[in-house]
């Protein structure tokens, strides 16, 4: 009699009410309140950044911030073309000189080279992803900078601003500081390719060469360039490495070799001196929303190829 | 006869097509192995350079406390390491039955850690242990060291919950259509932000509108920022792979949802949320720009090895940056091999345990083993 009485008891603690609970709300409270931070963080990230940017935006002007070539904000005097310039220009210059062997590299291990390889290919890669930015500054000042400056001089004998900190030596370090990421992407990608294909293609009679450059690669075109331009934004979004080689001169390169600036490095080196609400500091936001809208654009683009791809 | 040469001849340029394909291959991967090899051991003999003679305390708070904790670090990856490398001899051995069990080699690891702490404490390498000094030779990395693991366990402190909370959040209570799109639309557009925004709000944020200064507290906020999309997407993506059975029996058996989750879900899933915690992890010790915006570059003397939060602090990270922009000790390239290495160093641990607790789950763990039986 008792024995069927705790079962029951039992049985009725069970059943579920599930709503009223209050550990069940609370759970639910929760979880709805983190994924709702996740909302608030970012629209509120976006709202600072917007206000302070925009204010000076006004103050300044968006044509003059955009074009003018001179960034003294001493003097009040906010062009931001060599920042802008610098950006894209090194970002450029390491998705020519990183990102596309990287893609390359990547075909070949995927499809062409030894089976055996792959995963080692991978590991090294993952590892030199790894590696904080700033060991690949350390790096570049103390092996790249030395002798893109012996480099220089040979080019541009007789001019000493060029000490090997520059345009160029920033693109290189971004090349290497972007290769290893591109490639994990391009593998990601070409992986991603049914198998069937490249059987059907070796069955036709394909060569190993043909199969990947004329069916894995048309086929993974959409990942590929997905990759590269995620190693671009990579490289426009870097700040420290690039603080540590780019040379600081305010103003647009004469050449390749030249030291100038990009935004990231600019804000990092303003943001100490600048009062905080004062112009200096708002035009420091309003380049950040530059770089924002140029890394946003990219990954836009990047999403609609991805979406093309798929469909 | 003319088409079997043609043939012949591009098989010849295919083939030195694919030998410069190859050669790219090789020597990016063979370049970021020799980078590798050549910072750790350019840098690495700080790392193991014990010194006879005991360190002199140098009286900021917190000092002992930091020494045994890295000594005991350092007897227990010794015979861990003893213990794997001698694995092949163990196995051969009378006691293989003995060690192979998992209780002795954790009894034998802590052993060696408490062993290590009571008697190596003072005997640590130097560089490790001892406060940087700005002008003078022979500086050391302890604070940076400090603040960069204390850094990591405050930024998890804020990213577990919050990622753990965020990914249950998507996969089993969003109702709404909308909000679960701005939801990710919101984690999407924080992931592609670069590190340096972050910084910016940060500052604007803690420094400016708060007035509290630079503390940790803050960089420990914007990392978890930074690393709220990686952590929310792999523990998403891990809880949606979970076997549906699972869930369904759970709640068919009664359970509510809450307790479906906590007990069945969450513990099927540790491979997946460990190793995104891991992931953040590295990058805390890796990341510098956004650091440099809230957490500052200074290290105070007497508070060096405090655990309080609100205190400003540079990380490895941003020791190695401004060594290499703004050091002046005469010994700087020396003192930014160490910390480069000490930065790679702790990386590649984070990163073999990423990659172990992966392995891990691919496997399907034991927990999920026993509990599909």
């Amino acid at each position: 009699m008792s024995q069927s009485m705790e079962v029951a008891v039992t049985l009725d603690r069970q059943t579920p009410r599930r709503a009223f609970r209050p550990h069940d709300i609370a759970f639910r409270a929760f979880a709805t309140a983190c994924g709702l931070l996740a909302i608030v963080a970012a629209i509120s990230l976006l709202a600072f950044l917007m206000h302070a940017g925009l204010e000076a935006l006004s103050e300044i002007g968006l044509f003059s911030m955009l074009t003018g070539s001179r960034w003294r904000p001493e003097a009040g005097i906010f062009g931001g073309l060599p920042l802008i310039f610098g950006t894209v220009a090194s970002a450029v210059g390491a998705m020519l000189l990183g990102a596309l062997p990287a893609v390359l590299a990547a075909i070949w291990v995927m499809g062409l080279g030894p089976r055996g390889l792959l995963p080692a290919f991978r590991r090294a890669m993952e590892l030199a992803s790894a590696l904080p930015s700033v060991v690949y500054g350390w790096l570049a000042l103390e092996h790249l900078v030395p002798r893109m400056g012996a480099f220089a001089a040979f080019i541009y004998p007789g001019r000493a601003e060029m000490s090997g900190e520059g345009l160029l030596t920033s693109a290189v370090l971004l090349a290497v500081m972007i290769a290893p990421t591109v490639a994990l992407l391009s593998i990601d990608a070409l992986s991603k390719i049914p198998a069937g294909l490249r059987e059907a293609s070796a069955a036709l009679g394909a060569s190993a060469w043909q199969t990947a450059f004329r069916v894995v690669v048309p086929h993974a075109k959409a990942g590929l360039i997905a990759a590269i331009f995620f190693g671009f934004a990579r490289a426009a979004g870097e700040t420290m490495a690039v603080q540590m080689v780019i040379g600081g001169a305010r103003t647009l390169p004469e050449t390749a070799f030249s030291p100038t600036t990009t935004i990231s490095t600019q804000i990092v080196m303003d943001l100490q001196n600048a009062r905080p609400g004062a112009l200096e500091s708002d035009a420091l936001y309003a380049m950040a929303l530059v770089l924002l809208m140029l890394s946003s654009s990219v990954v836009l683009a990047t999403r609609l190829l991805r979406q093309r791809g798929s469909s | 006869m003319k088409s079997l040469r043609l043939r012949a001849r591009r098989r010849i340029v295919d083939n030195a097509a694919l030998l410069a394909l190859g050669a790219i291959a090789l020597s990016l991967m063979g370049g970021y192995l020799l980078t590798f090899g050549h910072l750790l051991l350019r840098g690495g003999h700080h790392l193991v350079a014990f010194s006879k003679t005991p360190v002199p305390l140098s009286g900021s708070q917190g000092e002992t406390g930091m020494r045994v904790a890295l000594a005991a670090v350092y007897g227990a990856s010794l015979s861990w390491a003893l213990l794997r490398l001698g694995r092949p001899l163990i196995d051969r051995s009378i006691a293989s039955g003995w060690l192979e069990r998992s209780r002795t080699r954790l009894l034998i690891i802590g052993a060696s850690a408490l062993l290590a702490a009571l008697f190596l404490r003072d005997h640590l390498p130097p560089f490790l242990i001892s406060l940087p000094r700005e002008t003078a030779t022979g500086g050391g990395i302890g604070p940076q060291l400090f603040n960069s693991v204390y850094l990591a366990v405050l930024s998890t402190a804020v990213t577990f919950p919050l990622g753990l909370g965020a990914a249950i959040y998507l996969v089993y209570f969003a109702r709404s259509r909308a909000l679960v799109r701005s939801a990710r639309v919101a984690l999407d557009a924080l992931a592609s932000l670069p590190s340096i925004v972050y910084g910016l709000f940060g500052f604007l944020v803690f420094v400016v509108k708060m007035r509290a200064g630079y503390s940790l507290w803050a960089g420990a906020c914007i990392l978890a920022l930074l690393n709220l999309p990686l952590v929310v997407g792999i523990i998403e993506e891990n809880l949606r792979a979970l076997p549906r059975d699972l869930t369904e029996a759970s709640l068919s058996l009664g359970a509510t949802t809450t307790q479906t989750i906590l007990r069945v879900a969450l513990p099927s899933s540790w491979p997946g949320i460990v190793s995104a915690m891991v992931l953040a992890i590295g990058r805390v010790f890796a990341e510098s720009a956004p650091l440099i915006m809230t957490a500052g570059t200074t290290i105070a003397r007497n508070k060096a090895y405090s655990l309080d939060p609100m205190r400003g602090g540079e990380t490895l990270a941003v020791h190695l940056w401004y060594l290499g922009s703004a050091g002046i000790a005469k010994d700087r390239a020396e003192l930014s091999a160490g910390t480069a290495a000490t930065l790679i160093v702790l990386v590649l641990l984070t990163n073999l345990l990423a990659s172990r607790v992966a392995r891990a789950g691919q496997s399907g763990g034991k927990r999920l083993a026993k509990m599909t039986r």
